[in-house]
């Protein structure tokens, strides 16, 4: 098989959990990790007589990711009911959006290892409220119910069939949470479901414009698991077509253990949702003032952050992704640089020190902006070395304190003084004639061993570039 | 104590009804309780009323007239029930129902079929028989019902009483046991038309947990009118038809001279799509009704029908036996009518249809007219098991009764003679959110008409 | 407009209803007479401008997003046929998802 030969096309839908205190239709808490059917009411658990009512701050998250994503927002759009069985499901309904959607026809860019960049289309941005939880596995032959997760509000983002391989997917599905969590909409957690992805698969040969029959691939549960399933069901349709078989439309589980998809069985009948107007809700009506509002509370986004950072930082494409991966990062970032720090040299370390100490830690930036510029500027000005400079750093940000104390109180202060130095350097050329000799006769790679021989008489604090200064002078001569 | 146990041992005296669902037992201890607690300075303090066991409470289970819910006690209550209990009323116990409100006879309940208080071979009218017979029976001087094709004016015709149907939006839904829900009221039965118009207003107003409900103040009450100078009373000609019963015309054309004599201009108007009204409901209240009893499954609530080796067939059985024949039918119209193929064809026309029936009456509206006034049924109450074998021919009764449900508007029957014995009633159709009109024409009429006389 | 008894048995089967082999044909001869019935909606010419007629309020109220549930008397422990450690207990989906 030569996948070479094959196009894949893949959509993916995306569920999104919105960070709000309530739940969509009711004023039920939405706290993750809270004892099972505690978080309930008569609304969420579907009680006789119980009716829906709209959480505003949950419109306006959804018309933010709307507006984030560049969609048309419709100022009139409905609910309705999308109606099917299944434990989890209270009402034997979800309340939901179907033709007229909340949000149409936005785009998402993001960068393709094949293609380079692109731009998917955004189909539909639409409002729902979540389903409760199944669990299996607890009771024998029985299924477990919880119903805290019933109500929660969540948008349902749907792109075209605009990625090409699952290593697209996988990066769009990456941006697309970083822009979500950027507008602070939602914590965009795979593995506390508040972010979850189903994907529609097909094949087609290269150069074949129409579009296939697709299957679709749920419970793709982890980041990690997104490409590795798209590649196992993409794989399958391909032998299967080479085989002589055809496609069926199915749904295809994942199952991370076996790195298998395998279909569902159990829903023989076709999915007739018998969509209507929710008769419980009027018209979500969404006033020019209203989205104007949400227009003003975006921050400035991913993209055009660090298309700035490229400009005013003079920072390269790839440094500016890193130090924009996050709002945080990026704050950090900024507030590093107007403390003093020069751009380069901030980005550097933000990259790489602050980010790995944050990896350990919570994802805390432990060392304050102002104190970092500070470390830089030890560095810049010849009093720290770049390792001593990576220990304070550490000791700023395991107790804090400020960084020249720090670095005195731990004899870390680089000596720059001349004479001292030149001392030094009289030593070890004193200590090392043959290789005083051998470098005099062309061997002037000797000069990283005589560094290293000062800083060690330094007991590493000499600073390395003047010490390399004083010898290349005094075995000039 | 002694009013409560007066109360207890009238509505105990008309058990042979079998409109009230609440054990005497219950209901004894309940309405001590209550009175007890009940708050003096409220409007309706002492007042009993009884309940439709379609509308949550606290005070006794809630069954809808259904096994899928016997024994079910709802931890939460209407919030009409609550404004009712802030005013100071004591719930009198729940009556009796076609199941889930769905019927014109009462006797699709689960749990037998109610009596007409003055006839027993006859039925009271349905959905909410139960209420209106113990009105009628002077059990209790006023009852909730619900309305979503009528549920309320027709047995409130057929037992003699008033009955009052709110503006869509008027009364908060939240804890009416959903069938309709484009169409659901709770409605109210009265001795008179002040009964029923005091608890109708204490139950009105705004409530954010129903979203389909306005913002409005409470109802307020008009005054009893000198005279109806001033109002014009429209006569919709499809409402009287050539088939309708001759006494039900006898007792309209009276009450329609008496109207005159009261000063009121009348006019005859014209709603021409009122033919399509009942297939029109009988599209939308099953499609509505099929998705609210999607939540009715045995999972969470109510009893199981069947252990059973998996989800799907707890699913069927509880459904399959728990439901009656009336629902498990209007369950498959419904979803027939919105699966795919379907939709267009019978949803969405209907719709349709829906938005030209609600433009027939502001049309006449329009026009100058204040109220219509028409026959709330096309006869009198029938015999028990007469409809049962048709589901149409039971679906017709509704006939005058449906287009304001779809519409939307308020309205009212109020007795207005007899036949042989059998009462008939008069209806008032209102313009949205004007119910202090249609009540105050009421208050004229009932003055005057000889509601017992034969006509 | 006549329903065949495939089709109530597909509907039942949608509906999540059991319907008993000895009530089928009065369920369908039932069935088919109501759509008939209603089918006389169609006669009425489809008409694409007239909008679909809904009561009450013109647009949604926006709740604020507060915690505050409408009251539970009780919990579902009370009322729930099968309760278990906190949770709700079906019979197992025949495969589950």
């Amino acid at each position: 098989m030569t996948t070479a030969a094959w196009e894949t096309v893949i959509g993916l839908e995306t569920h999104v959990q919105l960070r709000t205190k309530s739940k969509m239709f009711c004023g039920c808490a939405t706290a993750f990790g809270a004892p099972p059917n505690t978080q309930v009411c008569p609304v969420c658990l579907g009680l006789p007589g119980a009716l829906p009512a709209p959480n505003g701050a949950a419109i306006g998250l959804a018309v933010r990711g709307a507006l984030a994503l560049g969609c048309t927002v419709h100022p009139r759009s409905i609910f309705a009911r999308k109606n099917y069985f299944y434990p989890d499901l209270p009402k034997g309904y979800q309340i939901s959006q179907f033709d007229q959607p909340l949000a149409t026809s936005g785009t998402l860019s993001f960068v393709s290892a094949e293609r380079g960049f692109v731009t998917a289309t955004i189909v539909r941005l639409h409002l729902e409220e979540d389903a409760g939880k199944s669990v299996h596995d607890r009771f024998p032959k029985a299924t477990a119910v919880d119903l805290n997760r019933s109500g929660v509000p969540l948008i349902e983002i749907v792109s075209g069939p605009d990625l090409r391989s699952p290593a697209e997917a996988r990066a769009y599905l990456q941006t697309l949470k970083q822009l979500l969590e950027y507008i602070g909409i939602s914590d965009c957690d795979m593995e506390k479901g508040s972010l979850r992805v189903d994907a529609n698969v097909s094949v087609r040969r290269a150069g074949e414009t129409a579009l296939n029959t697709r299957t679709e691939v749920k419970n793709i549960n982890a980041f990690s698991f997104v490409e590795k399933a798209l590649t196992v069901e993409r794989d399958r349709q391909i032998a299967l077509v080479e085989s002589g078989g055809s496609v069926t439309q199915q749904t295809m589980l994942y199952d991370s253990k076996e790195n298998t998809v395998r279909p569902q069985r159990s829903k023989e009948e076709s999915h007739d949702y018998r969509y209507f107007p929710e008769p419980d809700l009027p018209p979500l009506v969404l006033t020019p003032e209203f989205v104007a509002e949400q227009q003003s509370e975006l921050p400035e986004l991913p993209a055009a952050k660090r298309d700035r950072f490229v400009a005013a930082y003079a920072l390269t494409r790839e440094h500016a992704t890193v130090v924009t991966s996050s709002r945080a990062v990026a704050d950090y970032y900024e507030h590093v640089v107007h403390a003093g720090a020069e751009p380069q040299a901030a980005a550097n370390w933000v990259m790489t020190e602050a980010l790995a100490d944050a990896k350990d830690h919570q994802e805390q930036l432990r060392v304050a902006p102002g104190a970092l510029a500070q470390i830089i500027a030890l560095v810049k000005g010849g009093t720290l070395s770049n390792q001593a400079a990576k220990k304070v750093f550490g000791e700023v940000a395991a107790k804090g304190g400020e960084p020249r104390t720090i670095a005195e109180a731990l004899g870390l202060i680089q000596v720059a003084d001349s004479n001292v130095v030149a001392g030094w350097v009289t030593d070890v050329l004193g200590a090392h004639a043959p290789e005083v000799g051998r470098y005099k006769n062309g061997e002037t790679k000797l000069m990283a061993f005589f560094v290293g021989q000062v800083m060690r008489a330094s007991k590493g604090k000499a600073d390395p570039k003047l010490a390399q200064r004083v010898l290349e002078e005094k075995l000039a001569s | 104590m002694s009013d409560a146990k007066a109360v207890a041992d009238r509505l105990v005296k008309a058990k042979r009804l079998n409109a009230l669902l609440t054990p005497s037992k219950d209901l004894r201890k309940s309405l001590a309780a209550q009175e007890a607690a009940a708050r003096p300075t409220g409007v309706l303090y002492g007042m009993p009323v009884s309940v439709k066991d379609n509308i949550c409470t606290l005070e006794f289970t809630t069954t809808c007239g259904s096994r899928i819910l016997e024994g079910y006690q709802s931890p939460y209550e209407a919030t009409a029930v609550a404004k009712l209990k802030a005013a100071g009323a004591l719930i009198a116990g729940k009556t009796n129902c076609d199941e889930f409100a769905m019927g014109s006879s009462t006797e699709h309940s689960a749990y037998g079929r109610v009596l007409h208080p003055l006839d027993k071979t006859r039925v009271p009218g349905g959905s909410s028989g139960g209420s209106a017979a113990l009105v009628a029976a002077g059990a209790v001087p006023a009852a909730l019902g619900s309305e979503t094709g009528g549920s309320v004016r027709q047995p409130a015709a057929f037992c003699g009483v008033v009955g009052m149907k709110p503006t869509y939006g008027r009364v908060s839904r939240y804890g009416l046991v959903a069938f309709g829900s484009s169409l659901d009221q709770i409605g109210v039965f009265g001795r008179s038309v002040h009964d029923a118009a005091r608890v109708l207003s204490v139950i009105s107003g705004r409530d954010p947990r129903d979203s389909t409900c306005e913002d409005r103040d409470p109802l307020r009450l008009p005054t009893v009118p000198e005279s109806l100078q001033g109002f014009v009373i429209g006569l919709p000609r499809e409402y009287f038809p050539a088939e309708l019963d001759p006494a039900v015309r006898r007792a309209c054309e009276r009450a329609i001279r008496l109207i005159k004599e009261l000063g009121a201009a009348v006019r005859e108007v014209s709603l021409p799509h009122t033919p399509y009204a009942v297939p029109t409901y009988y599209v939308i209240a099953p499609a509505e009704a099929s998705s609210n009893l999607a939540r009715y499954d045995g999972v969470r609530y109510g009893p199981r029908f069947n252990g059973s080796a998996d989800v799907r067939s707890l699913y069927r059985s509880t459904r399959g036996q728990g439901f009656g024949a009336e629902v498990r039918r209007r369950i498959m119209i419904g979803t027939y009518v919105l699966s795919a193929g379907y939709y267009d064809a019978y949803y969405k026309r209907a719709q349709q249809m829906r938005a030209l029936i609600a433009q027939d009456f502001r049309n006449a509206f329009d026009r100058g007219v204040d109220l219509l006034f028409t026959p709330t049924v096309p006869s009198p109450a029938f015999k028990a098991g007469e409809k049962l074998s048709d589901p149409i021919a039971m679906y017709m009764s509704d006939i005058f009764t449906v287009t304001a449900n779809l519409a939307g508007l308020p309205a009212m029957s109020l007795p207005i003679g007899r036949v042989k014995g059998l009462p008939i009633g008069g209806q008032l159709i209102g313009q949205a959110f004007l119910e202090d009109e249609m009540i105050e024409a009421a208050y004229a009429l009932e003055r005057v008409v000889p509601a017992t006389e034969e006509a | 407009m006549s329903v065949s008894r495939d089709e109530v048995l597909r509907i039942a089967q949608l509906a999540e209803l059991d319907v008993d082999e000895d009530a089928l044909p009065e369920l369908v001869d039932n069935m088919s007479r109501i759509l008939d019935y209603v089918a006389q909606l169609s006669a009425v010419a489809a008409n694409g401008t007239v909008k679909a007629f809904v009561p009450g309020p013109d647009a949604i109220r926006f709740r604020p997003d507060e915690v505050n549930p409408p009251p539970l008397a009780f919990g579902p422990a009370e009322f729930a046929p099968a309760f278990k450690e906190g949770f709700f207990v079906v019979p197992k989906l025949d495969q589950f998802e």
